[in-house]
């Protein structure tokens, strides 16, 4: 019959095509980017592609959550929501989130430790990829790119930059409003700032940092912030880290605390006065990675660790984190740094020196420090 | 009514208060039983911490607000006044803009109006007004909060008066007209009285909104002083994840805007 021998072929069409789809997608990684516009689009238009053409019939779809710790937090609330629903598989393969949610999170338990499968895992290192606000890390988190806060200045105003915080203070009673920087509620470069303070004006570093917690030491960080309620009457307060780079660009203000990520960025896109040099001071400011993590139930957990190993490769870290996106590299700079060609090294060190960042590279304290810091904050400063 | 139909209406109510009831009753119940919990155990801990961190930042929200409001219904009554008396169909649209410019736009332009080196310090140095190069630091305080949020609800407030103000009978205006009344005599004495309970939730409308403002002090805020509630809502569990402090931030918001809608109430009631 013709019916019959018609169906047959629909019938056959219908399973080759669905075989052929099944052969096609065998993946689709689904990446949450707690950062900005710049980093979803290095995985959307970089890195994604790029393991795609290497993996055919693996996508990588990647959706950015915003920006700040708020970003890193949405990331958090999903994957705990599918976590204490009992549901599995979770649906985030791989996501990018700040130090301090990524520790929260190996804390509890939502994290798979994945690194020692990793090719690459073995170029993972770095005391920020062990602990982090106080928890143990290690193995759990590849740091995608580093980024370093920095005072950024502006040559044509501040002919001798500080080279200490004891000489920007000096600088900032002489040169009243001129050096800014964005208090704690708007940003981590800010909140950075606070906490390089703090260690500044405390001088322990070891102890905020490795700890132990214990409340007693409240009166020191109370004091510094004291301190830094009165610096801040001669200082400008951004509403953000990008309103920090405005501020600089317009010469409102000739000194500012700064993501270097971004200055480097914006002078890249023409956005910035190309004369804005960064420069890391004595006794250091916090560099903050951000992450990338594997959720424990991931529906495609081993894709997203093959990504992951991807993202860490030297190559990749060079061609796309360090010369098309000007980051510091988020794995060992010593496998990196020497496939990066000499104009992006020029640039990514002008003003911060591989030494200046060994040296005044300082860690976030420990969670509990980092929380009565910032408390302490609102309550002194304001 | 008979029986038959208070079934009907009742019925026919049902789904919209159901979805009243999940939608909003229910967050607010969570959030005000949120407030008065802290690591699982109830405690008025939280309420304690806004009053430590924040009593300036109720006080700051309430004066912005209430200055907006004042500044938003002094243009308001007066241009709803003229365009009832005069009508002026291009001006009037053009007032109708800001209605369709979000938020986040307006939080924007007028960063870059107000802002120390923005638009409007350039173009009074132009005009020779101030010493060219000086920087008018509107946008960064309380003042530039309420002329933004003025500009973005004028525009609202002024559709709803001149909406109740064309209620009004000519008749009324003519009478006035005949004693000798002019146009501020007319708004003020006619119009504004006889628009008493629109114009009452129009205030309470703005002051709602003004209270709730949270994209606006966003882009124009610093990161020093006092702050909108919102953003310090936002801050808590953003930042913190604090739910606890952010739900008491909350329920100081709903009671400050309940306050207004209590004495709109009041107002209609008599």
């Amino acid at each position: 019959m013709w019916w019959t021998r018609g169906a047959l072929v629909v019938v056959v069409w219908v399973v080759a095509l669905v075989g052929l789809g099944a052969a096609q997608s065998r993946a689709t990684l689904q990446v949450a980017i707690a950062a900005d516009v710049n980093v979803v689009e290095a995985h959307n238009n970089y890195l994604g592609v790029a393991f795609a053409r290497n993996n055919p019939g693996v996508t990588v779809h990647a959706v950015g959550t915003g920006t700040g710790e708020a970003a890193s937090r949405a990331v958090y609330t999903k994957i705990k929501a599918q976590a204490d629903a009992g549901r599995r598989p979770w649906d985030l393969d791989v996501a990018l989130v700040s130090m301090r949610y990524a520790a929260q999170m190996v804390r509890e338990r939502l994290l798979y430790r994945f690194v020692p499968q990793m090719q690459f895992g073995r170029y993972v290192v770095g005391p920020d990829t062990e602990r982090a606000f106080g928890v143990e890390v290690k193995g759990y988190v590849v740091p995608m790119f580093k980024n370093q806060i920095a005072i950024a200045y502006n040559p044509t105003f501040v002919q001798r930059p500080p080279r200490s915080f004891a000489e920007l203070e000096a600088w900032v009673r002489a040169n009243p409003r001129r050096f800014g920087y964005n208090g704690i509620k708007g940003g981590v470069s800010g909140i950075g700032f606070v906490m390089a303070w703090v260690y500044y004006k405390t001088g322990r570093y070891e102890l905020l940092t490795q700890g132990p917690y214990d409340r007693k030491h409240d009166p020191i960080i109370r004091q510094a912030l004291e301190q830094l309620r009165e610096f801040n009457r001669n200082v400008v307060l951004t509403s953000g880290n990008a309103g920090t780079l405005d501020a600089l660009n317009r010469g409102e203000i000739w000194m500012g605390a700064v993501w270097v990520d971004q200055l480097v960025a914006w002078k890249n896109e023409g956005r910035m006065n190309p004369d804005i040099t960064p420069v890391l001071i004595a006794p250091g400011l916090p560099i903050y990675p951000l992450y990338l993590v594997v959720p424990r139930e991931a529906a495609n957990r081993d894709w997203g660790v093959r990504y992951v190993d991807f993202v860490a490769n030297p190559q990749i870290q060079a061609k796309v984190i360090v010369e098309q996106f000007g980051w510091y590299p988020g794995i060992d700079p010593d496998r990196v740094m020497p496939l990066v060609s000499p104009q992006a090294r020029a640039l990514l060190f002008k003003g911060v020196t591989p030494q200046d960042l060994a040296r005044y590279s300082l860690q976030m304290p420990l969670g509990e420090y980092y929380d009565a810091i910032l408390l302490a904050y609102e309550e002194i400063v304001r | 009514m008979n029986r038959w139909e208070r079934w009907g209406w009742t019925l026919a109510a049902l789904p919209a208060v159901l979805v009243l009831l999940v939608t909003f009753g229910l967050p607010l119940a969570q959030s005000l039983a949120a407030s008065f919990v802290r690591d699982g155990r109830p405690t008025l801990e939280n309420y304690a911490l806004v009053y430590r961190l924040y009593r300036q930042d109720v006080l700051y929200t309430l004066g912005v607000a209430a200055a907006g409001v004042l500044l938003t219904f002094a243009c308001g009554i007066h241009l709803a006044g003229y365009f009832r008396l005069r009508a002026w169909p291009w001006v009037e649209f053009l007032l109708k803009v800001p209605l369709f410019v979000p938020f986040v736009v307006t939080g924007h332009a007028m960063r870059v109006f107000l802002q120390p080196s923005g638009t409007l310090s350039l173009a009074l140095g132009a005009l020779g007004l101030v010493a060219p190069g000086t920087r008018l630091g509107l946008g960064e305080g309380w003042l530039g909060l309420v002329l933004a949020l003025t500009w973005k609800h004028l525009a609202l407030v002024v559709l709803l008066l001149v909406g109740a103000f064309r209620a009004v009978d000519d008749s009324y205006l003519e009478a006035a007209q005949g004693f000798g009344a002019g146009y501020l005599r007319q708004t003020w004495a006619v119009l504004v009285p006889m628009s008493a309970t629109p114009l009452a939730l129009a205030c309470v409308l703005t002051l709602t909104s003004m209270l709730g403002s949270f994209s606006i002090p966003l882009l124009m805020s610093r990161g020093s002083g006092p702050q909108m509630l919102m953003i310090d809502l936002y801050y808590r569990f953003g930042q913190h994840g604090d739910f606890g402090v952010a739900s008491a931030l909350g329920v100081i918001s709903y009671v400050l805007a309940s306050g207004a809608v209590y004495a709109y109430l009041r107002s209609v009631a008599r």
